[in-house]
Protein backbone atom coordinates (compact mmCIF):
# COMPACT_ATOMS: atom_id res chain seq x y z
CA UNK A 1 0.00 0.00 0.00
CA UNK A 2 2.81 2.36 0.89
CA UNK A 3 4.40 1.79 -2.49
CA UNK A 4 1.10 2.31 -4.26
CA UNK A 5 0.71 5.73 -2.68
CA UNK A 6 4.25 6.92 -3.26
CA UNK A 7 6.06 8.99 -0.70
CA UNK A 8 3.65 11.10 1.25
CA UNK A 9 6.13 13.74 2.26
CA UNK A 10 7.77 14.24 -1.10
CA UNK A 11 6.86 17.06 -3.46
CA UNK A 12 3.59 16.76 -5.36
CA UNK A 13 3.94 14.42 -8.33
CA UNK A 14 2.12 16.95 -10.55
CA UNK A 15 4.88 19.49 -9.96
CA UNK A 16 7.62 16.94 -10.62
CA UNK A 17 5.98 15.99 -13.93
CA UNK A 18 5.53 19.63 -14.95
CA UNK A 19 9.17 20.41 -14.26
CA UNK A 20 10.32 17.36 -16.17
CA UNK A 21 8.26 18.44 -19.16
CA UNK A 22 9.51 22.01 -18.95
CA UNK A 23 13.11 20.79 -19.12
CA UNK A 24 12.65 18.35 -21.99
CA UNK A 25 9.54 19.49 -23.84
CA UNK A 26 7.76 16.20 -23.16
CA UNK A 27 7.84 13.21 -20.82
CA UNK A 28 9.50 10.16 -22.34
CA UNK A 29 9.38 6.56 -21.15
CA UNK A 30 12.96 6.94 -19.96
CA UNK A 31 12.02 9.93 -17.80
CA UNK A 32 9.04 8.04 -16.39
CA UNK A 33 11.35 5.21 -15.37
CA UNK A 34 13.57 7.70 -13.62
CA UNK A 35 10.67 9.27 -11.71
CA UNK A 36 9.34 5.81 -10.90
CA UNK A 37 12.59 4.87 -9.16
CA UNK A 38 13.07 8.21 -7.44
CA UNK A 39 9.52 8.49 -6.15
CA UNK A 40 8.87 4.79 -5.58
CA UNK A 41 5.75 4.79 -7.74
CA UNK A 42 4.96 1.93 -10.16
CA UNK A 43 5.60 3.01 -13.73
CA UNK A 44 2.17 1.80 -14.89
CA UNK A 45 0.52 4.19 -12.49
CA UNK A 46 2.79 7.03 -13.57
CA UNK A 47 1.92 6.42 -17.20
CA UNK A 48 -1.76 6.46 -16.29
CA UNK A 49 -1.34 9.80 -14.57
CA UNK A 50 0.58 11.38 -17.45
CA UNK A 51 -2.00 10.19 -19.97
CA UNK A 52 -4.91 11.48 -17.87
CA UNK A 53 -3.90 15.14 -17.91
CA UNK A 54 -4.14 16.87 -21.26
CA UNK A 55 -1.23 19.19 -20.56
CA UNK A 56 1.29 16.36 -20.24
CA UNK A 57 2.76 15.03 -23.46
CA UNK A 58 4.49 11.72 -24.06
CA UNK A 59 5.64 12.72 -27.55
CA UNK A 60 7.97 15.58 -28.55
CA UNK A 61 6.07 18.83 -29.05
CA UNK A 62 6.55 21.87 -31.21
CA UNK A 63 8.63 24.65 -29.74
CA UNK A 64 5.47 26.72 -29.32
CA UNK A 65 2.39 24.95 -28.04
CA UNK A 66 -0.75 26.82 -29.03
CA UNK A 67 -3.96 26.02 -27.17
CA UNK A 68 -7.10 27.60 -28.57
CA UNK A 69 -10.00 28.01 -26.20
CA UNK A 70 -13.07 26.16 -27.44
CA UNK A 71 -15.55 27.13 -24.75
CA UNK A 72 -18.87 28.95 -25.31
CA UNK A 73 -17.68 32.54 -24.70
CA UNK A 74 -14.86 32.13 -27.21
CA UNK A 75 -17.10 30.30 -29.67
CA UNK A 76 -19.66 33.13 -29.44
CA UNK A 77 -16.84 35.58 -30.16
CA UNK A 78 -15.98 33.85 -33.42
CA UNK A 79 -13.08 31.81 -32.08
CA UNK A 80 -13.79 29.14 -34.70
CA UNK A 81 -12.45 31.47 -37.39
CA UNK A 82 -9.08 31.63 -35.62
CA UNK A 83 -8.90 27.87 -35.45
CA UNK A 84 -9.35 27.52 -39.21
CA UNK A 85 -6.84 30.29 -39.84
CA UNK A 86 -4.23 28.72 -37.56
CA UNK A 87 -4.62 25.29 -39.11
CA UNK A 88 -3.95 26.76 -42.54
CA UNK A 89 -1.19 29.06 -41.40
CA UNK A 90 0.98 26.50 -39.61
CA UNK A 91 -0.07 23.56 -41.74
CA UNK A 92 -1.13 21.33 -38.87
CA UNK A 93 -4.52 20.30 -37.53
CA UNK A 94 -5.72 20.15 -33.94
CA UNK A 95 -3.50 17.74 -32.00
CA UNK A 96 -0.72 17.93 -34.59
CA UNK A 97 2.72 19.52 -34.82
CA UNK A 98 3.82 21.60 -37.80
CA UNK A 99 6.43 20.09 -40.14
CA UNK A 100 9.08 22.63 -39.14
CA UNK A 101 8.64 21.54 -35.52
CA UNK A 102 7.80 25.08 -34.48
CA UNK A 103 4.13 24.80 -33.52
CA UNK A 104 1.84 22.26 -31.90
CA UNK A 105 -1.85 23.03 -32.02
CA UNK A 106 -4.43 22.03 -29.44
CA UNK A 107 -7.94 22.90 -28.50
CA UNK A 108 -8.48 23.46 -24.81
CA UNK A 109 -11.42 23.87 -22.47
CA UNK A 110 -12.02 27.28 -20.93
CA UNK A 111 -8.83 29.15 -20.01
CA UNK A 112 -10.66 31.76 -17.95
CA UNK A 113 -10.22 34.64 -20.39
CA UNK A 114 -13.91 34.82 -21.30
CA UNK A 115 -14.01 38.58 -20.73
CA UNK A 116 -11.30 38.98 -23.37
CA UNK A 117 -12.56 36.41 -25.86
CA UNK A 118 -11.53 34.90 -28.16
CA UNK A 119 -8.42 33.76 -26.36
CA UNK A 120 -5.59 31.23 -26.55
CA UNK A 121 -2.51 30.17 -24.64
CA UNK A 122 0.86 30.15 -26.40
CA UNK A 123 3.37 28.27 -24.24
CA UNK A 124 1.14 29.00 -21.28
CA UNK A 125 0.94 32.75 -21.80
CA UNK A 126 -2.55 34.10 -22.49
CA UNK A 127 -3.20 35.93 -25.76
CA UNK A 128 -6.57 37.61 -25.64
CA UNK A 129 -9.02 39.53 -27.86
CA UNK A 130 -7.46 37.75 -30.79
CA UNK A 131 -8.21 38.52 -34.40
CA UNK A 132 -6.72 37.05 -37.55
CA UNK A 133 -4.65 40.24 -37.90
CA UNK A 134 -3.27 40.04 -34.37
CA UNK A 135 -2.58 36.36 -34.75
CA UNK A 136 -0.58 37.08 -37.92
CA UNK A 137 1.51 39.57 -35.95
CA UNK A 138 2.16 37.13 -33.10
CA UNK A 139 3.12 34.27 -35.43
CA UNK A 140 5.27 36.66 -37.48
CA UNK A 141 7.18 37.72 -34.37
CA UNK A 142 7.78 34.13 -33.31
CA UNK A 143 9.06 33.18 -36.76
CA UNK A 144 11.29 36.26 -36.91
CA UNK A 145 12.79 35.50 -33.50
CA UNK A 146 13.41 31.89 -34.50
CA UNK A 147 15.01 32.85 -37.83
CA UNK A 148 17.35 35.26 -36.05
CA UNK A 149 18.70 32.54 -33.75
CA UNK A 150 22.00 30.88 -34.70
CA UNK A 151 21.55 27.49 -36.33
CA UNK A 152 22.66 25.53 -33.25
CA UNK A 153 19.97 27.00 -31.03
CA UNK A 154 17.08 26.40 -33.34
CA UNK A 155 16.70 22.74 -32.53
CA UNK A 156 15.23 22.10 -29.17
CA UNK B 1 -15.48 45.88 -4.54
CA UNK B 2 -15.69 44.17 -1.18
CA UNK B 3 -13.61 41.23 -2.40
CA UNK B 4 -10.63 43.53 -3.01
CA UNK B 5 -10.49 44.81 0.58
CA UNK B 6 -7.17 43.84 2.11
CA UNK B 7 -6.91 42.36 5.56
CA UNK B 8 -3.14 42.89 5.99
CA UNK B 9 -2.71 40.09 8.54
CA UNK B 10 -5.07 41.87 10.93
CA UNK B 11 -7.70 39.20 10.31
CA UNK B 12 -5.27 36.50 11.40
CA UNK B 13 -4.44 38.51 14.50
CA UNK B 14 -8.12 38.81 15.30
CA UNK B 15 -8.57 35.08 14.68
CA UNK B 16 -5.79 34.29 17.13
CA UNK B 17 -7.46 36.48 19.73
CA UNK B 18 -10.77 34.68 19.20
CA UNK B 19 -9.35 31.17 19.33
CA UNK B 20 -10.23 28.35 16.88
CA UNK B 21 -13.78 27.84 18.16
CA UNK B 22 -14.35 31.58 18.26
CA UNK B 23 -13.35 31.97 14.60
CA UNK B 24 -15.68 29.19 13.50
CA UNK B 25 -18.52 30.65 15.55
CA UNK B 26 -17.89 34.10 14.08
CA UNK B 27 -17.96 32.81 10.48
CA UNK B 28 -21.19 31.01 11.28
CA UNK B 29 -22.66 34.23 12.63
CA UNK B 30 -21.49 36.20 9.60
CA UNK B 31 -23.19 33.66 7.33
CA UNK B 32 -20.28 32.84 5.04
CA UNK B 33 -21.21 30.24 2.43
CA UNK B 34 -18.89 28.43 0.02
CA UNK B 35 -18.45 30.28 -3.25
CA UNK B 36 -17.40 27.35 -5.39
CA UNK B 37 -20.99 26.64 -6.34
CA UNK B 38 -22.43 24.42 -3.61
CA UNK B 39 -23.01 27.22 -1.05
CA UNK B 40 -22.14 24.98 1.89
CA UNK B 41 -21.78 26.93 5.17
CA UNK B 42 -18.04 27.41 5.71
CA UNK B 43 -18.27 27.33 9.52
CA UNK B 44 -19.99 23.95 9.39
CA UNK B 45 -17.28 22.53 7.13
CA UNK B 46 -14.45 23.81 9.32
CA UNK B 47 -16.12 22.53 12.47
CA UNK B 48 -16.63 19.04 11.01
CA UNK B 49 -12.94 18.93 10.09
CA UNK B 50 -11.81 20.22 13.48
CA UNK B 51 -14.06 17.87 15.44
CA UNK B 52 -13.03 14.70 13.60
CA UNK B 53 -10.37 12.91 15.64
CA UNK B 54 -7.04 12.83 13.82
CA UNK B 55 -3.34 13.48 14.34
CA UNK B 56 -3.08 15.50 11.17
CA UNK B 57 -5.29 17.80 9.12
CA UNK B 58 -4.95 19.64 5.82
CA UNK B 59 -6.26 22.82 4.19
CA UNK B 60 -6.68 22.96 0.43
CA UNK B 61 -7.48 26.01 -1.64
CA UNK B 62 -9.35 25.00 -4.77
CA UNK B 63 -7.95 27.30 -7.45
CA UNK B 64 -8.92 24.95 -10.26
CA UNK B 65 -11.39 27.39 -11.71
CA UNK B 66 -12.32 25.38 -14.75
CA UNK B 67 -16.02 26.10 -15.21
CA UNK B 68 -16.35 27.74 -18.64
CA UNK B 69 -17.33 31.38 -18.31
CA UNK B 70 -15.86 31.67 -14.81
CA UNK B 71 -12.87 33.91 -14.12
CA UNK B 72 -13.55 35.52 -10.74
CA UNK B 73 -10.88 33.53 -8.89
CA UNK B 74 -8.31 34.75 -11.38
CA UNK B 75 -9.21 38.31 -10.38
CA UNK B 76 -8.67 37.50 -6.70
CA UNK B 77 -5.37 35.70 -7.33
CA UNK B 78 -4.19 38.66 -9.37
CA UNK B 79 -5.36 41.48 -7.17
CA UNK B 80 -5.83 40.22 -3.63
CA UNK B 81 -3.75 37.08 -3.20
CA UNK B 82 -2.48 38.19 0.23
CA UNK B 83 -6.00 38.13 1.63
CA UNK B 84 -6.60 34.72 0.06
CA UNK B 85 -3.43 33.34 1.69
CA UNK B 86 -4.43 34.90 4.99
CA UNK B 87 -7.80 33.16 4.70
CA UNK B 88 -5.94 29.86 4.27
CA UNK B 89 -3.87 30.54 7.37
CA UNK B 90 -7.00 31.33 9.35
CA UNK B 91 -8.53 28.06 8.15
CA UNK B 92 -5.35 26.21 9.15
CA UNK B 93 -5.44 27.87 12.56
CA UNK B 94 -9.14 27.15 13.08
CA UNK B 95 -9.03 23.46 12.15
CA UNK B 96 -5.51 22.79 13.41
CA UNK B 97 -3.78 22.06 10.10
CA UNK B 98 -0.08 22.45 9.31
CA UNK B 99 0.21 21.59 5.66
CA UNK B 100 -1.75 23.72 3.19
CA UNK B 101 -2.07 23.31 -0.57
CA UNK B 102 -3.19 25.61 -3.34
CA UNK B 103 -4.32 23.56 -6.33
CA UNK B 104 -3.79 25.98 -9.19
CA UNK B 105 -5.14 25.01 -12.59
CA UNK B 106 -2.54 24.54 -15.32
CA UNK B 107 -4.19 27.19 -17.48
CA UNK B 108 -3.37 29.78 -14.80
CA UNK B 109 0.26 28.71 -14.48
CA UNK B 110 1.40 32.17 -15.54
CA UNK B 111 -0.03 33.47 -12.26
CA UNK B 112 1.99 30.98 -10.22
CA UNK B 113 5.37 32.71 -9.73
CA UNK B 114 3.78 35.82 -8.23
CA UNK B 115 1.29 33.82 -6.17
CA UNK B 116 4.17 31.75 -4.76
CA UNK B 117 6.05 34.92 -3.83
CA UNK B 118 3.02 36.40 -2.11
CA UNK B 119 2.24 33.16 -0.28
CA UNK B 120 5.83 32.92 0.97
CA UNK B 121 5.77 36.54 2.03
CA UNK B 122 2.50 36.31 3.98
CA UNK B 123 3.60 33.04 5.55
CA UNK B 124 6.88 34.59 6.72
CA UNK B 125 5.14 37.58 8.24
CA UNK B 126 2.37 35.50 9.84
CA UNK B 127 4.89 33.56 11.94
CA UNK B 128 2.78 30.42 12.24
CA UNK B 129 5.00 27.65 13.41
CA UNK B 130 5.27 24.62 11.19
CA UNK B 131 2.66 25.79 8.68
CA UNK B 132 3.57 25.38 5.00
CA UNK B 133 1.80 26.34 1.78
CA UNK B 134 2.55 24.42 -1.41
CA UNK B 135 1.19 25.21 -4.84
CA UNK B 136 0.20 22.07 -6.71
CA UNK B 137 0.12 22.57 -10.47
CA UNK B 138 -2.93 21.26 -12.28
CA UNK B 139 -2.55 20.05 -15.85
CA UNK B 140 -5.74 20.76 -17.73
CA UNK B 141 -8.36 18.49 -16.18
CA UNK B 142 -11.71 20.16 -15.48
CA UNK B 143 -12.77 17.29 -13.23
CA UNK B 144 -10.06 18.25 -10.73
CA UNK B 145 -12.26 21.14 -9.62
CA UNK B 146 -14.42 18.43 -8.03
CA UNK B 147 -13.23 17.95 -4.46
CA UNK B 148 -12.50 14.22 -4.47
CA UNK B 149 -10.78 14.34 -7.87
CA UNK B 150 -8.73 17.31 -6.73
CA UNK B 151 -7.44 15.38 -3.73
CA UNK B 152 -6.54 12.44 -5.96
CA UNK B 153 -4.54 14.81 -8.12
CA UNK B 154 -2.67 16.33 -5.16
CA UNK B 155 -1.75 12.81 -4.01
CA UNK B 156 -0.35 12.07 -7.45
CA UNK B 157 -3.12 10.02 -9.01
CA UNK B 158 -5.35 10.37 -12.04
CA UNK B 159 -8.03 12.95 -11.29
CA UNK B 160 -10.86 10.47 -10.94
CA UNK B 161 -13.83 11.41 -8.78
CA UNK B 162 -14.50 9.18 -5.79
CA UNK B 163 -17.88 8.23 -4.40
CA UNK B 164 -19.04 10.06 -1.29
CA UNK B 165 -19.31 9.34 1.61
CA UNK B 166 -16.77 9.39 3.11
CA UNK B 167 -16.56 13.12 2.77
CA UNK B 168 -13.18 14.82 2.22
CA UNK B 169 -13.86 16.99 5.27
CA UNK B 170 -13.32 13.93 7.45
CA UNK B 171 -11.51 11.55 5.06
CA UNK B 172 -9.50 13.69 2.68
CA UNK B 173 -5.80 13.78 1.82
CA UNK B 174 -4.12 10.51 2.84
CA UNK B 175 -7.35 9.67 4.69
CA UNK B 176 -7.06 12.63 7.06
CA UNK B 177 -9.60 15.41 7.65
CA UNK B 178 -9.20 18.07 4.95
CA UNK B 179 -10.87 21.42 4.44
CA UNK B 180 -11.30 22.28 0.77
CA UNK B 181 -12.42 25.81 0.03
CA UNK B 182 -12.71 27.86 -3.09
CA UNK B 183 -10.42 30.89 -3.64
CA UNK B 184 -13.27 33.35 -3.14
CA UNK B 185 -14.46 31.58 0.03
CA UNK B 186 -11.03 31.80 1.66
CA UNK B 187 -10.56 35.47 0.77
CA UNK B 188 -14.06 36.13 2.14
CA UNK B 189 -13.24 34.20 5.32
CA UNK B 190 -10.39 36.60 6.12
CA UNK B 191 -12.59 39.60 5.36
CA UNK B 192 -15.54 38.24 7.34
CA UNK B 193 -13.33 37.72 10.39
CA UNK B 194 -11.96 41.25 10.31
CA UNK B 195 -14.64 43.59 8.97
CA UNK B 196 -17.73 44.27 11.08
CA UNK B 197 -19.53 45.63 8.00
CA UNK B 198 -18.73 42.61 5.82
CA UNK B 199 -21.74 41.89 3.60
CA UNK B 200 -22.56 38.18 3.14
CA UNK B 201 -24.97 38.82 0.26
CA UNK B 202 -22.39 40.14 -2.21
CA UNK B 203 -21.41 37.71 -4.95
CA UNK B 204 -18.93 37.89 -7.79
CA UNK B 205 -20.52 37.52 -11.21
CA UNK B 206 -18.39 36.53 -14.20
CA UNK B 207 -20.13 38.06 -17.21
CA UNK B 208 -19.18 37.12 -20.76
CA UNK B 209 -20.65 36.26 -24.14
CA UNK B 210 -22.40 38.63 -26.54
CA UNK B 211 -21.95 41.81 -24.50
CA UNK B 212 -19.77 44.90 -24.82
CA UNK B 213 -18.62 45.01 -21.20
CA UNK B 214 -17.74 41.51 -20.09
CA UNK B 215 -15.88 41.16 -16.79
CA UNK B 216 -16.17 40.36 -13.10
CA UNK B 217 -18.82 42.37 -11.24
CA UNK B 218 -19.95 42.36 -7.65
CA UNK B 219 -23.71 42.37 -7.01
CA UNK B 220 -25.83 41.50 -4.00
CA UNK B 221 -28.06 38.44 -4.27
CA UNK B 222 -31.49 39.51 -5.46
CA UNK B 223 -30.08 42.01 -7.94
CA UNK B 224 -32.42 42.73 -10.84
CA UNK B 225 -31.36 41.12 -14.10
CA UNK B 226 -31.91 44.49 -15.79
CA UNK B 227 -29.11 45.97 -13.63
CA UNK B 228 -26.73 43.27 -14.82
CA UNK B 229 -27.78 43.81 -18.43
CA UNK B 230 -27.25 47.56 -18.04
CA UNK B 231 -23.61 47.18 -17.03
CA UNK B 232 -22.93 44.32 -19.44
CA UNK B 233 -24.31 46.34 -22.40
CA UNK B 234 -25.39 43.84 -25.03
CA UNK B 235 -25.25 45.09 -28.63
CA UNK B 236 -28.26 43.11 -29.75
CA UNK B 237 -31.33 41.76 -28.04
CA UNK B 238 -30.39 39.02 -25.58
CA UNK B 239 -32.08 35.70 -26.00
CA UNK B 240 -30.55 33.36 -23.47
CA UNK B 241 -28.00 32.99 -20.73
CA UNK B 242 -25.96 30.00 -19.77
CA UNK B 243 -24.70 29.51 -16.22
CA UNK B 244 -21.22 28.32 -17.05
CA UNK B 245 -21.56 24.98 -18.78
CA UNK B 246 -23.10 22.94 -16.02
CA UNK B 247 -25.83 25.32 -14.83
CA UNK B 248 -28.16 25.16 -17.81
CA UNK B 249 -29.47 27.67 -20.33
CA UNK B 250 -32.46 29.88 -19.63
CA UNK B 251 -34.21 32.90 -21.16
CA UNK B 252 -33.13 36.40 -20.12
CA UNK B 253 -35.86 38.09 -18.12
CA UNK B 254 -34.88 41.68 -17.20
CA UNK B 255 -37.45 41.74 -14.39
CA UNK B 256 -36.05 38.70 -12.63
CA UNK B 257 -34.37 39.07 -9.24
CA UNK B 258 -31.24 36.91 -9.33
CA UNK B 259 -31.26 34.48 -6.42
CA UNK B 260 -30.57 30.74 -6.23
CA UNK B 261 -34.33 30.17 -5.88
CA UNK B 262 -35.38 32.11 -8.99
CA UNK B 263 -32.67 30.38 -11.02
CA UNK B 264 -33.69 26.96 -9.72
CA UNK B 265 -37.27 27.69 -10.72
CA UNK B 266 -36.11 27.62 -14.35
CA UNK B 267 -34.38 24.28 -13.66
CA UNK B 268 -30.98 25.98 -13.79
CA UNK B 269 -28.20 26.12 -11.20
CA UNK B 270 -26.40 29.30 -10.19
CA UNK B 271 -23.01 27.70 -9.45
CA UNK B 272 -20.40 30.42 -9.18
CA UNK B 273 -22.64 32.97 -10.91
CA UNK B 274 -20.92 32.85 -14.28
CA UNK B 275 -23.31 34.13 -16.90
CA UNK B 276 -22.62 33.67 -20.59
CA UNK B 277 -25.06 35.89 -22.51
CA UNK B 278 -26.30 34.70 -25.88
CA UNK B 279 -27.97 37.16 -28.24
CA UNK B 280 -30.72 36.61 -30.79
CA UNK B 281 -28.30 36.13 -33.69
CA UNK B 282 -27.20 32.83 -32.19
CA UNK B 283 -28.99 29.52 -32.04
CA UNK B 284 -29.03 28.00 -28.56
CA UNK B 285 -28.44 24.54 -30.05
CA UNK B 286 -25.01 25.70 -31.25
CA UNK B 287 -24.11 26.74 -27.71
CA UNK B 288 -25.48 23.45 -26.32
CA UNK B 289 -23.32 21.67 -28.90
CA UNK B 290 -20.15 23.42 -27.77
CA UNK B 291 -21.04 22.58 -24.16
CA UNK B 292 -21.64 18.94 -25.08
CA UNK B 293 -18.22 18.85 -26.77
CA UNK B 294 -16.73 20.21 -23.57
CA UNK B 295 -18.24 17.42 -21.47
CA UNK B 296 -17.19 14.70 -23.89
CA UNK B 297 -13.67 16.01 -23.61
CA UNK B 298 -13.65 16.49 -19.85
CA UNK B 299 -15.47 13.40 -18.58
CA UNK B 300 -12.90 11.52 -16.49
CA UNK B 301 -14.09 8.20 -17.88
CA UNK B 302 -14.51 6.44 -14.57
CA UNK B 303 -18.27 5.83 -14.53
CA UNK B 304 -20.10 4.49 -17.55
CA UNK B 305 -23.16 6.80 -17.69
CA UNK B 306 -20.98 9.90 -18.01
CA UNK B 307 -18.23 8.42 -20.21
CA UNK B 308 -20.68 6.95 -22.72
CA UNK B 309 -23.59 9.32 -22.20
CA UNK B 310 -21.66 12.49 -22.99
CA UNK B 311 -20.57 11.00 -26.34
CA UNK B 312 -24.09 9.85 -27.23
CA UNK B 313 -25.54 13.25 -26.34
CA UNK B 314 -22.95 14.97 -28.50
CA UNK B 315 -23.73 12.64 -31.41
CA UNK B 316 -27.45 13.33 -31.09
CA UNK B 317 -26.81 17.08 -31.09
CA UNK B 318 -24.63 16.61 -34.15
CA UNK B 319 -27.55 14.86 -35.79
CA UNK B 320 -29.81 17.78 -34.88
CA UNK B 321 -27.41 20.37 -36.25
CA UNK B 322 -26.92 18.59 -39.54
CA UNK B 323 -30.67 18.46 -40.06
CA UNK B 324 -31.00 14.69 -39.79
CA UNK B 325 -32.93 14.53 -36.53
CA UNK B 326 -36.60 13.75 -36.14
CA UNK B 327 -38.83 14.41 -33.16
CA UNK B 328 -38.06 11.01 -31.68
CA UNK B 329 -34.39 11.96 -31.43
CA UNK B 330 -35.22 14.89 -29.18
CA UNK B 331 -37.17 12.55 -26.94
CA UNK B 332 -34.16 10.24 -26.82
CA UNK B 333 -31.89 13.18 -26.06
CA UNK B 334 -34.06 14.21 -23.15
CA UNK B 335 -34.28 10.67 -21.84
CA UNK B 336 -30.54 10.15 -22.15
CA UNK B 337 -29.68 13.43 -20.38
CA UNK B 338 -32.04 12.60 -17.52
CA UNK B 339 -30.66 9.08 -17.24
CA UNK B 340 -27.02 10.22 -17.13
CA UNK B 341 -27.80 12.85 -14.51
CA UNK B 342 -29.58 10.30 -12.34
CA UNK B 343 -26.90 7.65 -12.46
CA UNK B 344 -23.50 9.39 -12.76
CA UNK B 345 -21.04 9.30 -9.91
CA UNK B 346 -19.95 12.87 -9.36
CA UNK B 347 -21.01 16.47 -9.83
CA UNK B 348 -19.74 16.60 -13.39
CA UNK B 349 -21.85 13.68 -14.56
CA UNK B 350 -24.85 14.74 -12.55
CA UNK B 351 -24.97 18.10 -14.29
CA UNK B 352 -23.67 17.24 -17.77
CA UNK B 353 -27.17 17.06 -19.21
CA UNK B 354 -28.41 20.34 -17.73
CA UNK B 355 -27.71 22.38 -20.86
CA UNK B 356 -29.68 19.89 -22.96
CA UNK B 357 -32.67 19.56 -20.63
CA UNK B 358 -32.99 23.30 -20.07
CA UNK B 359 -32.46 24.28 -23.69
CA UNK B 360 -35.04 21.70 -24.79
CA UNK B 361 -37.45 23.12 -22.24
CA UNK B 362 -36.89 26.82 -22.88
CA UNK B 363 -35.88 26.97 -26.54
CA UNK B 364 -37.80 24.30 -28.48
CA UNK B 365 -37.95 26.64 -31.49
CA UNK B 366 -34.16 26.65 -31.80
CA UNK B 367 -34.25 22.87 -32.10
CA UNK B 368 -37.18 22.98 -34.53
CA UNK B 369 -35.21 25.28 -36.81
CA UNK B 370 -32.84 22.36 -37.43
CA UNK B 371 -35.41 19.58 -37.66
CA UNK B 372 -36.00 17.43 -40.69
CA UNK B 373 -39.02 18.82 -42.46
Amino acid sequence: MAKENGKKDSRPLMNILHEMQERHGYISEHMLKQISVEQDIPIARLYGVVKFYTMFHTEPQGKYVIEICGSPSCVLSNGVRLEKFLENEIGAGIGETSKDGLFSLYKTSCIGCCDEAPAMLINGEPHTKMTVERLKLVLGKIREAEAAKPAGEKKK
Amino acid sequence: MQILRQTKLEALERARALGPDGVIALLGKRGLEGRGGASYPTAKKWKACRDFPSDERFVVCNADEGEPGTFKDKLIIRHNAETLVEGMLIAAYAVGAKRCFIYLRGEYDYLRPRLQEQADDVLARAKMEGVTIEIVRGAGAYICGEATALLQSIMGFRGNAMSKPPNPTTNGLWGKPTVINNVETLACAAQAVLFEDWDPTLRLFSISGNVKNPGVYEFPLGVKMSTIIDVARPEKKLKAMSFGCFGGIMPVDPGMAVTPETINMEKCQHGAYSIIFIDETNNVVDVAYSIAKFYTYESCGKCTPCREGTIRMLNLLKKVRTGHAVKKDLELLRELATHVQDTALCGLGQTCGNHILTSLQHFPKDYEAFMKK
